[in-house]
């Protein structure tokens, strides 16, 4: 713990997930700061309001120790608890709502923190404010959901078969998962919008990777699902051995650590199984993406997810099988653990900063692939001890998951941007182009012929972000990141002449039809232009392939709901299963 | 009197039933005799000046024409805008009993219609029994969530937005279980036919020189071929909104809320930081009320039958309010696809809605075009803008895109257009 964080407990996973019966428990980092009773601080400001009953659980007033640091009031005791003693702890602590709250405080915290660091910079929230709604229990439904309009993460509780109560907050990965959302939402805000199926599954997708590598900053649950509870072996020197037959690929994806959503799962009734699904079961096969099935979101997702997590375990098992054995296959179970950890936080560091190499609307799997490689190639030239790009482009492969051959080079990176030198800088200031959205528009606006930038769209800039990531290495990169979009309005009577495509069949020629362009803009440090990921207007292939998508899925005709977009998404998961 | 054996029109009366469905379905032959089939007859809102009676009035007429015997009912589904006229009176004088006196000789309905399905094996063999029974149980629970619904928005009226209120109380009271007309149904033909995809229609021997074709609804297995993901079992999504409204029911008033013992503050007293999220919540569980009853209501619209009948060279299409979850099954077979191209007549689904009429279905008609295109297709819809849905959402019944669609390339016959002192609108189809 430094000055700049303190220490809060929450839940290692969910209450249903036990080690020798008691609750696994982990003290994480948060950032510092001085909490007003909610716990409200300065990105998240939880409200317990319950609107089934009508009533305000009030908030806990903290205490801080004469450093300035907060007394976490829900630390285990340091003298060790007898068996009675801990569960009359944990009792209390479950049914303890300022509990709940500190549980969900922390993980949006730390989740947060974890894009930031990843990221470079700060990130905001997709609503103009700084503080996210957290209501942990927010009313009686088995959901959970970020509500974009009510600058809200949603949290329902619902009596479970047994007729327990069961508080989707406590759950670690559903508040990561619902943290991601908003976070995803805040850095792409047009990712949901109805576009194409890799689109609408990426937030689901994505959202689960993150909820599912977060998890393995924790080594005590990381411990719990490696040994499934068991004792490991000691050495007469102190080392905790543990056999090789618990670290095959098999056995890692069967564990806890690949199928979140232990209770919520269990508690449905059957009506809804594994919160977050075990996608890493999905194993590679080019046949997912063609396959209708697959075309719908939270299916698309799953791709995107077991992709992601297959790459981890893969990545995982071989730096195991790097380790020395102690005797007839046994390994150093600390060391495994040290692995898993290092790997997981590599792999979420790539995950969650390939989101600034993403082009801002109309998001394919192999855009994502592209701006990954891309990214991770800037911040960590070198690659050559793990080989993670290797295996991550391999990974993808075998899904059918191919960068785009005609805007990315031999590596699979975007192509570098190659008109620098006809680019007008001297219109526009350096300085202000590293924040100013004004000045970057002047700048488009002066060199859209060069750019490719079709003027008949409304365009806009979205965000400048500037940027400073140190890779693995030490080596610091420092870049800004331009978000611009273009919106064009047309009937379906001008699709041949305007955009040179043709009408979906059976669509009438007064049908009205918005299409959407961007790009992102990479500067360097010296202020030039590094990457210009486009999506253009007149790309006549992608635009009949979106058309025909939300024409033919009806998503053509539907508004935007900013509040019950996601809560959607999650409801309609639960009304199907997943096949044999 | 011998009837020759092919018909040589159809003509179709569309009664005035406001938000619902009513349509009468006359075969004429060649010696002037008829056949008559009575698809739906159910309303669960009337236009402010028509009078109360109308149902009976329409019951009386179509006991007019069809000079006192109706050869067959069908009805597609169980919502009450398509049901509720088949509801008896204990005093004898419901429009149910009128309908009744008839003495249809079939009566069709969904497979999920069939009350034996839980203790009588009398169920078509080739489909399995404990799925049906599963799924007829389902209906039972989701109207019992409806039921549920409506309680408590009775008893706690300041709960949501009043608007919100009307959209929920809308839908619920369409789910509710109808027990007068159901009974009814089941009881007042000669013969009851629950069927499926590519299931009998039991009207070959009643209606001559017409092919009846069963497309929807497809039964759970059949469903379950065409996608990756099974439906879970329709009982336990419904027995556990039945838990939620029971925990709801438990917790409203309840001083200690969730955490006995923990001080807590009412929803009237808030501290001025909770308010607006406090507000912002209350609205979004009244969404999720109004979207669970929604989920209830189109899975009960996809229980609709989907009737194509073919006489002479034309082809009348009736859909009930089949969604889209109801059609891909039949669309999903090829020569279903071809022989909904050449459609003569179809009536609208689900009064005009986003999700009845699937744009590739309406796409592939190839009888779609302008005032002058030779044999124009021919759309019936029964309707009443206002009721259901809302613009800004683009759900407002009927849609406006598909009415601009319906307007431009089908001889469109609505009935929000009727003028009131008529009874219905009649659509005439030469099928020679």
């Amino acid at each position: 713990m430094s000055v700049n964080t303190q220490r809060l407990t929450i839940l290692a996973q969910d209450p249903s997930v036990r080690s020798k019966g008691a609750l696994v428990l982990a003290q994480v980092d948060v950032p510092s700061e001085s909490l007003a009773p909610g716990p409200m601080g300065y990105r998240v400001k939880v409200v317990d309001f319950d609107a089934t009953a009508n009533r305000l659980y009030s908030p806990r007033f903290y205490d801080y120790s004469p450093d300035g640091q907060i007394v976490d009031p829900y630390a285990l005791p340091t003298t060790p608890l007898n068996a009675t003693a801990r569960r009359a702890f944990d009792d209390k602590l479950l049914a303890d709502p300022n509990f709940h709250a500190q549980h969900v405080y922390a993980i949006v915290m730390r989740t947060l923190a974890r894009f930031e660091y990843a990221l470079g910079r700060r990130t905001s929230w997709s609503f103009s404010g700084h503080q996210l709604h957290v209501a942990p229990h927010a009313f009686c439904e088995a959901n959970a959901y970020y509500s974009e309009g009510d600058r809200a993460l949603l949290f329902g509780y619902f009596e479970g078969k047994r007729q327990k109560t069961i508080f989707t907050c406590l759950s670690h990965d559903i508040v990561a998962h619902e943290t991601t959302h908003a976070l995803l939402d805040g850095l792409r805000d047009r990712y949901t919008d109805p576009s194409g199926p890799d689109q609408a599954g990426f937030h689901e997708g994505f959202s689960d990777v993150v909820a599912l590598l977060s998890v393995f900053s924790l080594r005590s649950i990381v411990e719990l699902g490696l040994t499934g509870g068991k004792a490991p072996i000691k050495t007469l020197n102190g080392l905790r051995l543990i056999s090789g037959d618990h670290l095959s690929a098999d056995s890692i994806a069967d564990s806890i650590l690949f199928g979140l959503g232990k209770e919520f799962g269990q508690e449905m009734d059957g009506v809804r199984r594994n919160a977050l699904r075990r996608s890493v079961k999905l194993r590679p096969s080019v046949k997912y993406l063609k396959d209708p099935a697959y075309a719908e979101p939270h299916a698309r997702g799953e791709i995107f997810a077991a992709v992601l997590l297959w790459t981890m375990l893969q990545l995982w098992v071989s730096r195991i099988e790097q380790l020395g054995t102690f005797g007839r296959n046994r390994y150093n179970l600390d060391m495994v653990i040290d692995e898993g950890v290092k790997v997981a936080d590599q792999l979420l560091s790539i995950v969650i900063r390939a989101l600034d190499y993403c082009p801002p609307v109309d998001l394919d799997f192999a855009d994502y692939v592209a701006a990954l490689l891309t990214v991770d190639r800037e911040v960590a030239p070198d690659d050559t001890r793990f080989n993670y790009r290797d295996v991550i482009v391999d990974t993808f492969n075998r899904y059918g998951i191919v960068v785009p051959d005609a805007e990315t080079d031999e590596t699979g990176c975007w192509h570098a941007f190659p008109d620098n030198e006809q680019i007008v800088y001297n219109k526009t200031n350096f300085e202000s182009m590293l924040r100013d959205k004004e000045e970057v528009f002047r700048f488009i606006w002066e060199n859209r012929t060069i750019l490719g930038i079709d003027d008949r769209g409304y365009t806009e800039v979205i965000s400048v972000r500037p940027s400073t990531r140190f890779g693995p290495d030490g080596f610091m990169l420092r870049e800004t990141i331009c978000e611009y979009i273009q919106i064009v309005e047309l009937f379906a009577s001008e699709l041949p002449s305007a955009l040179h495509i043709e009408r979906p069949e059976g669509m009438s020629t007064r049908q009205r039809v918005t299409a959407y362009g961007g790009g992102i803009l990479v500067f360097d440090q010296y202020g030039r232009i590094k990457y210009h990921i486009v999506r253009r207007l007149a790309d006549t292939l992608r635009q009949s392939r979106r058309l025909e998508y939300l024409w033919t899925t009806g998503a053509l005709d539907q508004s935007r709901d900013n509040r019950n977009h996601f809560a959607a998404v999650h409801r309609e998961r639960a009304q199907i299963q997943e096949g044999a | 009197m011998v009837t020759k054996n092919v018909p040589v029109e159809a003509v179709i009366f569309a009664y005035q039933v406001g938000f619902g469905d009513c349509f009468l379905l006359r075969f004429v032959y060649a010696d002037d005799s008829q056949k008559h089939i009575l698809i739906d007859f159910g309303t669960t809102g009337l236009p402010d000046n028509i009078a109360d009676s109308q149902m009976t009035t329409i019951a009386q007429d179509i006991a007019t024409k069809c000079a006192g015997t109706l050869d067959a009912v069908a009805a597609t589904h169980r919502h009450a805008d398509h049901i509720s006229g088949f509801a008896t009176k204990t005093n004898g004088k419901g429009s149910g009993d009128i309908i009744r006196a008839l003495k249809p000789k079939v009566v069709l309905q969904p497979w999920t219609e069939d009350l034996s399905l839980a203790t009588d094996a009398t169920a078509p063999k080739a489909l399995a029994h404990q799925s049906l029974h599963a799924h007829s149980l389902g209906l039972q629970s989701l109207q019992t969530v409806a039921e549920s619904v409506l309680a408590q928005l009775t008893k706690n009226r300041t709960s949501f937005s009043a608007s919100l209120a009307e959209s929920i109380r809308f839908i619920g009271e369409d789910n509710l279980a109808n027990k007068s007309a159901v009974k009814n149904l089941a009881t007042m033909g000669k013969k009851a036919i629950y069927s499926y995809h590519g299931g009998p229609s039991g009207l070959a021997g009643i209606l001559p020189g017409v092919t009846t074709l069963v497309l929807g609804p497809p039964t759970l297995k059949q469903s379950d071929t065409i996608r990756k993901q099974k439906s879970r079992d329709p009982d336990e999504f419904w027995q556990l909104q039945l838990r939620k409204l029971s925990v709801d029911e438990r917790l409203l008033g309840d001083r200690d809320g969730l955490f006995p013992g923990h001080p807590s503050s009412s929803g009237g007293k808030l501290p001025m930081s909770a308010r607006w999220l406090a507000g912002r919540l209350r609205d979004a569980r009244g969404q999720q009320v109004l979207e669970i009853v929604r989920i209830l209501d189109k899975q009960m619209n996809n229980t609709s039958l989907i009737l194509l009948f073919e006489a002479g060279n034309k082809k009348l299409l009736f859909p009930g309010d089949a969604q889209l979850e109801n059609w891909q099954y039949a669309l999903s077979i090829e020569k279903n696809r071809d022989l909904l191209k050449n459609v003569d007549l179809y009536k609208v689904g689900h009064h005009g809605s986003l999700n009845a009429t699937p744009k590739s279905m309406w796409a592939a008609f190839d009888h779609r075009g302008g005032v002058s295109k030779k044999g124009r297709l021919k759309t019936v819809m029964s309707t009443m803008p206002g009721k259901h849905g809302s613009e800004a959402s683009k759900t407002e019944v009927p849609r406006k895109t598909l009415l601009s669609a319906l307007k431009s390339e089908s001889e469109l016959h609505s009935t929000d257009t009727l003028n009131r002192s008529l009874l219905f609108e009649e659509v005439h189809i030469d099928l020679r």
